[in-house]
């Protein structure tokens, strides 16, 4: 799939925030005090900031935003209608829950708001990856990894600010330096399972299977159909399909980049979670570089996706 | 939720019905148009032609007609610039009329062989070869020279009618169907309507065909045959044939001339020839009267294999016995063949069994009374349902012609012509063989100022006396067809023209009129040679073509060669017609011809050529285009359709004849002809009764009917087939100095003549291939050298040159490749995507190959004719097609390498007919070094055209 | 009703002549608005087309065939571009058409990700998605003559490889000869249910069996030593 950047951007940056958000709310709702108010209302807000970050990038990605606010009227059957619904409900609960815990409220309303918040950010980042996790053609998206990984790695990062917050408003950080811990070995897993999952060709569809045609194709003697290969493309340039489809990532620079996914989305900063001081300067820093690394990680996502309809521009097998 | 669908606002649209010009097909198509501009281009329905069928091309005539590449008006050279730098002032009508006019006179009052008129790719012949004749000038053809002629002229001498032009497959009871070198096209539609028929019905398609793409890819069965040896393989399986007795005795005894006795007296004057008695009719042995008989007697009983004595005492022998001892040979025999050719044995003597399974036991019978030429009424036709088309790929190699007479050997053998079933004759064909039309040839004519010629331009001679030659056997011709080294060149033979110009053989001409013919590009040998030829000066600074003539729709790379250029309208601006004097579009059970009319209005300064050409026959006075008082006969091209006669009745139209409009084929002029063609869907059809669709040639009812009418021209006679071609032999005998006429003054002439007019069709290997290779030392040939064959496939979607121009057509093809079989590639240490030198005795090329499965294992092959110059055909310099397509002309010679002992160089062309031999091309092919990339040559772009800013938009929206 | 198109892969010779059709019709088509043609005579010429005809190729040399295959939207009975648009600019109708509305359109280009075929094309200059809409602005046209009444592709067709008709009728042409000859939808795995149907080369049979053979040969045989023949 050929990356688009505003895509890429809108789902490490949403990502983050949802999972920022998300981790602020069960914070204040099983944690509170952990994290100070101010600290609190700044994560929330940052959240949705990012979020909406995420989605003014995605606009870009429209050929045709004149008819973006109509993303709202498939809510029964498509994801990307779900996601906007949700995430539209998400800014209104989230702001108000901001705006609780800016002005210091307590009690149900707090709870409830915090648990709306927490849940329709789950529900934002669940939506955002089916997207993705829901579109058939593509094998290397369509696995439950796909949701696994946009949740987790959502947390993740999410988890990172969050720990820099941490840093700079909370009494002890340690808690919070855990729970990042934790959720990016998580995430690690998760990543490295999901690139073991679509490392299996063997059940990848061949172009044979995708022109249909049978053996025993005819002649006086039988032809073989083992070897379907593209003879012409019918056309001699590009077309929308080998624009958008047709992004070839060679194989050493697959693995320099999930070399530096490894190393810049979590070895760097869950070093720095292990060893490293508790201040908020080192903390934005390592924030940073694990969300640079997710956004070499997304790119990848697209990168590494061989959508179907290659096949029939003569790929072997995606 | 669904909303309302918006349909087309009819109440803005017309609907036109004409003729598509986008290749030689010529299918019916219904235009609809919206205020005034194109919304839809569609196939008739009820055309014979297409039935509704439409190709890419057609679809695609919106794009054409509002191509940038089109010509917007006269233009000359700037005076003071070089030819072919492009250079060129807008001028009016008049002035290029005028300067033209002027020029043409000077001419037809000195030295009328001084004009050189060759027309390309069009389709109005018996305009552009009167307009010659009428001038006066012998240097007149087409393009069939460089194209089919060796399809015409072995029909057209052995069966009076031919593949390709003058007939088609039976599609609707054909069970098995032998396509040999047709890549995509030839013909265009109707073999794609039969091929489906065909299939529908369960008959088998056969394929021989280097490559397996467009038809051959849904051939039941696909032959990857080496490129000029179908002859072998045709031969191969006339041996099994003859061998198991699996002849159709009774067709061959009784529809050719295999049980005509031929003279043996070798060495001696009428050795080959017919024997004939007083009258001059041939004589057969009859087996039960035990003596010599006139053989167009009916009720005889000729023997097929006799030698004999003559009552003069001379010894004879029947065709059948000289063709029986010829096939019989061993060098037919299929186990020889197969190296040669690249098919197994085996499965030649397989093709040989389901060729005659199907022609013997699986006859078809019709229930069709008809009546044969000695009035014998037979109830019902037999037909022997083995049906073969064959076209380029046996044309243009330099054996071309004799490959063609070996098919229609096969064919007689099977008894599968003009049958139910076979490959069926076209109206106006069948016709007599050869037909007695002959090049005009008497001097005093040819070089007459103010003279027409007596006889036409182009004929089919057949002895030494008809050929187009002077006193000391020169030619008369500037492209030297009908000469002692292209005999029965009745296509003309216009590759070499340019060439010949050049070199003053025979003679300097000054005006060269190119119509709608790519000369300085894709449709000459050597074209980067062809292009300098063009401008090339003589010593002293002058042209040595004096004066280019250049005239096309569109912006062709010959355009910028030309001193005056005469813009063209487009298909659909003007008024055609589709004449059954010309390229007919009949099909086998209906004589038909149509017309084109405007459909919209030329937008720019441009008149249509056949108007042009009668104005200037106007103004030129040519006798047929004068009325007696000196005024000019006909107004305009319309008027000259309408009232030209060639023979009393016989127009160029064969359809509402008459002054009432009620008469077909033959009958007075109609004033409203044209208004009855364009109320009737532009075309006209004439069904055939039963009785007359069959077996034409010996058909009672059919040829008394033709003769009436004028298809034929002379009394009704049987045209009986001719396996043996007396014709040939006697340009053999002239060879073998031992004909009492013109015999050649040069001994390399003889030599050829004796070993390539053999009146039976043999195989030789291409000449190319044969041909010693100068620079390889001691002996090496060609083919040696250059191991691989290279040829080129016409794509269903591009037409020659012409539609790169094409907006939509061009998304699909605008590049080119060479293609190599995988297996073979890999060795040669060759890969998919390398850049690679292509070498040819005569030049190299680069380009990219790509590796495929389906190509005979030693040939390479592009899509013909997709590379071009840049700024051509109203593309950016920068178009993909100037980058990345290339030619393979360029490594093509009009002349072969001279061998030690050649005379001196021969032409790149079949000996006979002088057709060129494009694929004939030898080549070997080696990976570039590193960092060598890109197509090689590369040619300058081409200037923008007055008028044009030469800006294209990066958009296109087109919409009515 | 299921409408869509079958295509026959047996007569198919990629000739391209429904690819343009197609666009000849739909260039001034009002279902779609006009088709973009970017560079058309420039260095990399391409556009919006709704029908390809691709090449392929089965098997070894010399036991090679060649397929030409003509790939446009197939219609599905379960179309997940429908499924996945969120503006509702997608849309299946009852008789099976897929289209994609104008007007609604946002050019997210999801349905194009959902669709293994490749049968939507983004127009870059009006943003939106365009495809084969079947020709529904032909096929219900009362202004047409009846036998016009069908997509543009279908009307081209030089082989007549191409057939419109109903899917859900058993009755219909284009249901019974996917019946007789083993039509199939491609890729069925991915659950789209598409509509449109190809028939696969056929299997030709042999023309010469064995006991042909000697028969044929002692038929040859016999004629050799034929009575008189009279002309």
């Amino acid at each position: 799939m050929k990356p688009a950047f505003s895509l890429v951007f809108f789902t490490v940056s949403s990502g983050a925030g949802l999972g920022l958000l998300a981790l602020a709310a069960l914070v204040d709702l099983f944690a509170p005090g952990s994290l100070p108010a101010q600290a609190l209302w700044r994560g929330a807000l940052l959240g949705l900031a990012l979020l909406a970050a995420g989605l003014t990038s995605s606009l870009l990605h429209l050929a045709n935003p004149r008819n973006a606010w109509r993303s709202f009227a498939r809510l029964r059957t498509s994801w990307l209608s779900r996601e906007a619904t949700a995430a539209g409900a998400l800014f209104a609960v989230g702001a108000a829950y901001v705006l609780r815990v800016f002005g210091d409220g307590a009690g149900p309303v707090r709870v409830l708001l915090g648990l709306a918040t927490c849940l329709l950010a789950w529900l934002v980042l669940v939506c955002t990856a089916m997207i993705y996790a829901s579109l058939k053609p593509i094998r290397q998206w369509h696995t439950r990894w796909t949701p696994t990984n946009f949740l987790l790695l959502g947390h993740w990062s999410g988890a990172m600010l969050l720990a820099a917050l941490a840093c700079a408003y909370a009494p002890r950080a340690g808690a919070f330096f855990a729970l990042a811990t934790a959720l990016g070995v998580a995430a690690l897993a998760g990543k490295l399972a999901y690139w073991h999952a679509i490392g299996d060709a063997a059940l990848a569809p061949t172009l044979e299977r995708a022109i249909g045609v049978r053996e025993g194709v005819h002649g006086p003697a039988p032809i073989s159909v083992a070897h379907a290969r593209l003879l012409d493309v019918g056309h001699s340039h590009g077309t929308f399909l080998t624009r958008e489809f047709g992004f070839v990532l060679a194989r050493r620079h697959a693995g320099a980049l999930r070399v530096a996914v490894l190393a810049l989305g979590f070895g760097l900063p869950l070093a720095w979670l292990v060893a490293g001081a508790a201040r908020w300067q080192p903390a934005i820093a390592a924030a940073a570089c694990c969300i640079i690394g997710l956004l070499v990680e997304r790119w990848l996502f697209f990168a590494e996706a061989r959508h179907t309809v290659r096949l029939y521009h003569g790929d072997p097998r995606t | 939720m669904t909303r309302a669908i918006p349909f087309d606002d009819h109440s803005r649209q017309q609907t036109k019905f004409t003729t598509c010009y986008m290749c030689a097909c010529r299918c019916g198509i219904k235009v609809t148009l919206e205020d005034g501009k194109l919304r839809f281009i569609q196939g008739n329905r009820n055309h014979p032609v297409n039935q509704g069928a439409i190709c890419a091309k057609g679809a695609a005539g919106i794009m054409k007609q509002y191509s940038p590449a089109r010509l917007q008006q006269p233009l000359k050279r700037r005076p003071g610039s070089e030819r072919g730098a492009g250079d060129f002032v807008a001028i009016g009508w008049d002035e290029a009329l005028d300067m033209l006019t002027q020029r043409l006179a000077r001419i037809r009052a000195t030295d009328p062989t001084q004009l050189a008129f060759f027309t390309g790719r069009d389709q109005m012949q018996a305009l552009s070869a009167l307009w010659a004749a009428q001038f006066g000038t012998p240097n007149w053809a087409a393009h069939g020279g460089l194209c089919s002629v060796n399809m015409a002229v072995a029909g057209l001498y052995t069966i009076g009618y031919s593949f390709w032009e003058f007939g088609a497959p039976d599609w609707d009871h054909a069970k098995y169907f032998m396509l040999w070198g047709v890549a995509e096209d030839h013909s265009s539609n109707p073999l794609k309507l039969g091929l489906d028929k065909l299939k529908r019905r369960g008959a088998k398609f056969v394929s021989i065909n280097p490559v397996r793409t467009g038809y051959s890819a849904i051939a039941d069965e696909w032959i990857p045959i080496r490129p000029g040896t179908d002859g072998l393989l045709a031969l191969a399986i006339v041996h099994v044939l003859l061998k198991r007795g699996l002849v159709d005795w009774e067709f061959l005894i009784r529809y050719s001339n295999a049980p005509w006795l031929v003279v043996q007296t070798p060495g001696m004057p009428g050795d080959g020839l017919f024997a004939r008695d007083a009258l001059g009719n041939p004589l057969i042995w009859d087996t039960v009267d035990r003596r010599c008989v006139d053989g167009n007697l009916p009720g005889i009983a000729p023997a097929l294999l006799a030698t004999v004595d003559l009552p003069d005492g001379r010894r004879a022998k029947t065709v059948f016995s000289l063709a029986s001892e010829r096939y019989l040979d061993d060098r037919y025999a299929p186990e020889t063949v197969a190296a040669e050719c690249g098919v197994d044995a085996q499965t030649i003597h397989r093709l040989a069994l389901e060729m005659a399974q199907v022609a013997f036991n699986q006859a078809v019978e019709l229930p069709i009374r008809w009546t044969d030429m000695h009035g014998r009424s037979h109830d019902r036709v037999v037909g022997r349902p083995v049906a073969m088309h064959a076209m380029r790929g046996i044309s243009a190699h330099s054996n071309g012609f004799h490959t063609c007479r070996a098919l229609h050997l096969l064919q007689m053998l099977l008894g599968a012509l003009d049958g139910p079933g076979n490959f069926r004759a076209r109206a106006p064909y069948p016709r007599r063989i050869p037909m007695r039309t002959l090049p005009e040839n008497d001097p005093a004519v040819i070089f007459a100022p103010d003279t027409p010629l007596k006889r036409g331009t182009y004929g089919y001679p057949t002895a030494p006396e008809d050929l187009v030659i002077d006193a000391q056997g020169k030619p008369l011709r500037i492209d030297h067809a009908y000469s002692w080294q292209a005999p029965l060149a009745a296509h003309g033979v216009m590759h070499m023209v340019i060439a010949n110009a050049v070199n003053r053989d025979p003679y300097p001409i000054d005006t060269l009129l190119l119509f709608m013919a790519n000369m300085a590009w894709n449709s000459a040998m050597n074209t980067g040679e062809t292009r300098a030829m063009l401008s090339r000066k003589g010593s002293d600074g002058e042209y040595l073509i004096p004066f280019v003539v250049v005239v096309d729709a569109f912006h062709s790379e010959t355009v910028g060669f030309a001193d005056l250029v005469l813009p063209d309208t487009t298909y659909l601006e003007r008024y055609d017609a589709i004449s059954l004097l010309d390229r007919p579009i009949s099909d086998p059970d209906a004589a038909a011809d149509a017309i084109r009319h405007p459909v919209v209005e030329p937008d720019r300064d441009v008149r249509p050529w056949q108007d042009v050409l009668v104005e200037l026959a106007s103004r030129l006075r040519f006798p047929v285009f004068t009325a007696a008082d000196g005024s000019p006969r006909f107004k305009d091209y319309k008027d000259f359709v309408i009232h030209y006669e060639k023979a009393p009745g016989v127009g160029l139209l064969a359809g509402w004849r008459g002054k009432d409009g009620d008469q077909s084929l033959r009958g007075e002029p109609n004033p409203k002809q044209w208004e009855k063609y364009i109320e009737n869907q532009g075309f006209f059809t004439y069904p055939w009764p039963e009785n007359m669709r069959y077996y034409r040639y010996a058909n009672k009812d059919y040829l008394e009917f033709a003769e009436r009418h004028a298809l034929f021209g002379t009394p009704p006679v049987q045209v009986v087939l001719q396996m043996y071609s007396e014709p040939l032999q006697k340009f053999r005998l002239a060879g073998q100095r031992l004909y009492d006429g013109p015999q050649p003054p040069e001994l390399a002439d003889c030599e050829r003549l004796a070993k390539y007019f053999d009146p039976l069709p043999f195989w030789y290997p291409p000449l190319e291939g044969a041909q010693e290779h100068p620079g390889a030392g001691g002996g090496r040939t060609v083919a040696e050298a250059y191991p691989l064959h290279a040829i080129t496939q016409r794509p269903m979607m591009l037409y020659h040159s012409w539609d790169g121009q094409n907006a939509w057509l061009r998304q699909i093809r605008s590049e080119n490749s060479l293609y190599m079989n995988r297996g073979t590639a890999r060795g040669l240490d060759l890969a998919d995507g390398d850049w690679v030198w292509v070498e040819s005795h005569h030049g190299r090329i680069r380009c990219l190959l790509k590796t495929m499965e389906g190509v005979e294992a030693n040939t390479v092959w592009t899509w013909n004719a997709v590379g071009k110059q840049p700024g051509t055909w109203g593309l950016s310099p920068d178009a993909s097609e100037a980058t990345a397509g290339f030619l393979l002309n360029h490594l093509i010679s009009e002349l072969l390498p001279r061998g030690a002992s050649d005379a001196r160089r021969w032409a790149n062309s079949d000996p006979v007919t002088g057709q060129a031999a494009w694929f004939d091309l030898r080549v070997r092919v080696r990976k570039c070094a590193p960092g060598e990339k890109g197509i090689f040559p590369v040619f300058a772009a081409a200037k923008p055209l007055p008028g044009d800013s030469g800006y294209r938009p990066r958009v296109w929206r087109y919409h009515t | 009703m299921k409408l869509g198109l079958l295509i026959d892969l047996d007569t198919c010779v990629g000739c391209h002549a429904c690819a343009i059709a197609c666009k000849e019709w739909n260039a001034s088509s009002k279902v779609n608005g006009a088709l973009s043609d970017y560079q058309p005579f420039g260095a990399e010429p391409s556009g919006v087309w709704f029908n390809r005809v691709r090449h392929y190729e089965v098997g070894d040399y010399p036991a090679s065939k060649t397929i030409n295959f003509p790939l446009s939207c197939m219609h599905c009975a379960d179309a997940d571009c429908v499924t996945v648009c969120p503006t509702g600019a997608s849309y299946r109708r009852a008789d099976g058409i897929v289209l994609v509305d104008q007007d609604k359109c946002m050019g997210c280009n999801l349905c194009a990700w959902a669709c293994p075929y490749g049968a939507r094309e983004l127009d870059e200059v009006s943003g939106t998605m365009k495809k084969c809409t079947l020709c529904v602005d032909r096929i219900y046209d009362e202004l047409l003559a009846p036998e016009d009444r069908q997509p543009a592709c279908v009307l081209a067709c030089p082989t007549r490889a191409r057939l419109f008709g109903d899917f859900d009728d058993p009755e219909s042409e284009v249901s019974r000869l996917a019946a007789e000859r083993g039509g199939f939808g491609l890729l069925p795995e991915l659950g789209y249910a598409p509509v449109n149907r190809y028939l696969p080369p056929r299997q030709p049979r042999p023309v010469l069996a064995e006991e042909d053979v000697r028969a044929l040969l002692e038929r040859g045989l016999a004629s050799l030593a034929s009575p008189v023949i009279r002309r």
